[in-house]
C-alpha cells in the first residue's frame, strides 16, 4: 500500500506527572516526537513552567529512570505508541555538569 | 490488497454470532437517530438537483418570452411558446465510511461510539438511497471492508463488525487519505460507465479519536482530494467516558523546527494543524447528526460560493 516505512515525525501522546507541587505541570496529555530523550523531556517541561532559569529533570516511567529515547523505551518495553504514556518527573539528582552525557 | 477477496486472509476478530448481536444492538438503538439523520441529509442533498425551465412546448408552467412575438408573428401557428420543467439530471452519491480501529480508540474508550457512529450514519444513508456506501478500517493497515458494489443491509452491517478489533498498532491516516482515493478514483471510473451522464458526488466520513501524525502531508492530501472533488468530513470522537476525563481540545503537541540552525521546541495546540478542513467532534451519538448535517451544509455552501 503507501509507504509504511518513511515516518518523519513519529509521535507519541505523554501525560506528565510530578509529587513536587511548586513544578507541577497541566495533566492533559501532549504529543511529542518519539525521538525525546531526557534532555528534551526536560525542555519541555520547563517550557510549560515557562521560567527564567531551566530546572533539569530526571524522568520514570512506570518506576524506572528514563535513560534512552521514547522510542527505544517503547520498543525495549513492548509498549505500543497508540497508548498515552505516564510519566513521572523529578527534580535531576545528578550535578548539572554530568547531565550533558545524557 | 485493497480487495475484498483479500480479506479472506484476515482473521475476523469476533464470531458471526457476536458481530450479530452487537450489529443489532446498534442498530436498535440507534434507529430514530438515524430517521433523524436521515431526513436531515435529505433536505441538505436533495434540493441542490438542478432543475431548469426549458422550452419550447405547446403547454407548460411558463411563457418563453423569445417566442411571443414569431408566435403573433406567424399568426399563431407557432405556439410552442411555454416552458417546462425539465427532468432533473441525477445526482448519485458515493459514501465512504471509514473507521479507525486502532488500539488507542480501545484506550480511549472509543469504541462504542464507534459502532454507533458507524451504525447510525451507515443505516441513514442507506434510507435515503441515494447512492452507495463503502466502508473502510485503517490503522496499521486500511482495509476495505465493504465494497460501493454490494447493498449495505443488516448482514453487511454484521460482517463489517467482524473485522473491527481496536487493536492495531499505529494509526496511519496517510494510508488511508492516500488509500481512499484511489478506490474513489476506480468507483468513478464503474460508475461512470454504468450512469452516464449523471453528476457523481464523493463524501468520505471518517470516524476516528482523531490523534494522528503528520499533519503537514495529510494537508497535501486532503487538498489533493478535494482537487478530485472527493470531500473528507473528520468525526472526531473524544470519549469522556474514560476516568481521566480528557479531551482532544486540550492536548498540545510539541515539533522542533530550525530556527537559525538551531533546533527551537515550539509547543502548540493540537487542533491548530489539524489537517481537515471539515471536522466536527463529538462526545456523544446523539450530537452526532446535528453536527454532522451541519458540516455537510457548510461544505455544499463552500462549493456553490467556488462554483
Ligand atoms: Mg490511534
Amino acid at each position: 500500500m503507501s509507504d509504511q516505512t518513511s515516518d518523519p515525525q513519529s509521535q507519541v501522546q505523554v501525560r506528565f506527572t510530578t509529587r513536587h507541587a511548586d513544578v507541577a505541570v497541566p495533566t492533559a496529555p501532549i504529543l511529542v516526537p518519539t525521538t525525546l530523550k531526557r534532555y528534551g523531556l526536560s525542555e519541555v517541561i520547563n517550557h510549560l513552567l515557562d521560567t527564567d532559569t531551566p530546572t533539569p529533570f530526571d524522568f520514570l516511567i512506570n518506576g524506572s529512570f528514563l535513560r534512552t529515547s521514547l522510542d527505544d523505551y517503547l520498543t525495549q518495553n513492548g509498549l505500543s505508541r497508540e497508548t498515552v504514556v505516564e510519566i513521572e518527573y523529578i527534580r535531576a539528582v545528578l550535578p548539572p555538569s554530568h547531565l550533558a552525557s545524557y | 490488497d485493497l480487495d475484498l477477496d483479500a480479506m479472506g486472509d484476515v482473521e475476523p476478530t469476533r464470531t458471526l454470532e457476536e458481530a450479530r448481536e452487537l450489529w443489532q444492538r446498534h442498530e436498535q438503538s440507534t434507529q430514530d437517530l438515524a430517521i433523524g439523520l436521515c431526513e436531515q441529509l435529505r433536505l441538505i442533498l436533495e434540493p441542490t438537483l438542478a432543475t431548469k425551465m426549458r422550452g419550447d412546448f405547446r403547454t407548460g408552467k411558463r411563457l418563453n418570452m423569445k417566442r411571443i412575438i414569431p408566435y403573433i408573428a406567424s399568426q399563431y401557428k407557432k405556439d410552442k411558446i411555454w416552458m417546462r420543467r425539465t427532468k432533473p439530471s441525477k445526482r448519485q452519491y458515493q459514501v465512504m465510511i471509514a473507521i479507525d480501529d486502532s488500539k488507542s480508540m480501545a484506550e480511549s474508550e472509543s469504541v462504542n461510539l464507534a459502532f454507533e457512529t458507524m451504525a447510525l450514519v451507515a443505516k441513514a444513508l442507506t434510507q435515503l438511497e441515494v447512492g452507495q456506501i463503502s466502508i473502510v478500517s485503517f490503522g496499521e493497515q486500511t482495509r476495505l471492508v465493504h465494497p460501493f458494489s454490494q447493498p449495505f443491509t443488516s448482514e453487511a452491517g454484521t460482517k463489517v463488525f467482524q473485522h473491527f478489533s481496536f487493536d492495531q498498532q499505529r494509526t496511519n491516516v496517510r494510508a488511508l487519505t492516500e488509500t481512499s482515493v484511489s478506490l474513489f478514483e476506480s468507483a468513478r471510473a464503474l460508475q461512470d460507465i454504468r450512469a452516464g451522464g449523471d453528476e457523481l458526488w464523493q463524501l468520505e466520513i471518517i470516524i476516528s479519536d482523531g490523534v494522528c501524525e503528520d499533519h503537514e502531508a495529510l494537508k497535501r492530501l486532503v487538498r489533493r482530494a478535494r482537487e478530485e472533488k472527493i470531500m473528507m468530513i473528520f468525526v472526531i470522537i473524544d470519549a469522556l467516558h474514560g476516568s481521566r476525563k480528557d479531551s482532544i481540545l486540550d492536548m498540545n503537541q510539541v515539533k522542533y523546527e530550525t530556527v537559525n540552525g538551531q533546533m527551537k521546541l515550539n509547543m502548540s495546540r493540537y487542533l491548530d494543524t489539524f489537517p481537515f478542513d471539515y471536522f466536527v467532534i463529538v462526545r456523544d451519538v446523539k450530537e452526532l447528526p446535528g453536527v454532522l448535517s451541519s458540516a455537510l451544509r457548510q461544505w455544499f455552501a463552500a462549493l456553490t460560493q467556488s462554483s
